[in-house]
């Protein structure tokens, strides 16, 4: 995807990046973190903000920073950062909140076509998974780089 | 190829900053990870492809 992103750092390890967005609203520390889970190469993306007066991070808040697509297209940067050092991982991400999660959908589905070059996706379903479709309202999403 | 060039291609660039590996060995997270077992253990996994 040939989108305008973020500068990303991350730790040597590539499992925890950090960017600042800027918008409207100023000035905003992103932490993304990639977890491992009970599951064998499957980790969890975790992405949210972070308080820089407190330290803390919250993943509820909505920054209405005016920079969402260039947000997301850090994020998806990420997705490769991480992919590239772990060829091998499952990628398991669902929103905080049902909202936040259509707007993942939203998101996946706008760059479908570019991300299906790289990536298996699937739409998680009440007692199943399929292959991504758009229009189809899921509870997470899992994706596998192709190697 | 200036930088531009370079980080509008597929594979990002990266700065290392050591000072994040303080969080390898934390969850940020952990209502999320929570979430996220607790769904895949209802569901279970996709079948992927291999290599």
């Amino acid at each position: 995807m040939h989108l305008d992103k973020y500068e990303l750092k991350s730790g040597e390890q590539l499992t925890v990046f950090e960017f600042v967005s800027n918008g409207i609203n100023g000035k905003i520390i992103k932490l993304v973190q990639y977890t491992p889970t009970n599951y064998k190469d499957l980790y969890n993306l975790g992405f949210g903000d972070k308080n820089i007066d407190t330290g803390t991070i919250d993943d509820n808040v909505i920054s209405n920073n005016g920079d969402s697509e260039k947000v997301l297209a850090t994020v998806v940067a990420t997705l490769y950062a991480f992919t590239d050092k772990h060829p091998e991982a499952l990628v398991y991400a669902t929103g905080s909140s049902k909202s936040r999660t259509r707007l993942y959908r939203m998101g996946i589905t706008k760059y479908i076509d570019d991300v299906q070059k790289d990536f298996e996706v699937f739409g998680e379903l009440e007692n199943d998974w399929e292959s991504f479709k758009k229009d189809v309202e899921y509870l997470a999403f899992l994706v596998k780089r192709k190697l | 190829m200036n930088i531009k060039d370079i980080n509008t291609k597929t594979k990002p660039i990266v700065i290392i900053d050591k000072s994040l590996d303080f969080f390898n060995d934390k969850v940020l997270f952990p209502e999320k990870l929570a979430k996220a077992n607790e769904m895949l253990k209802k569901v279970g996994l996709p079948k992927v492809a291999k290599a």
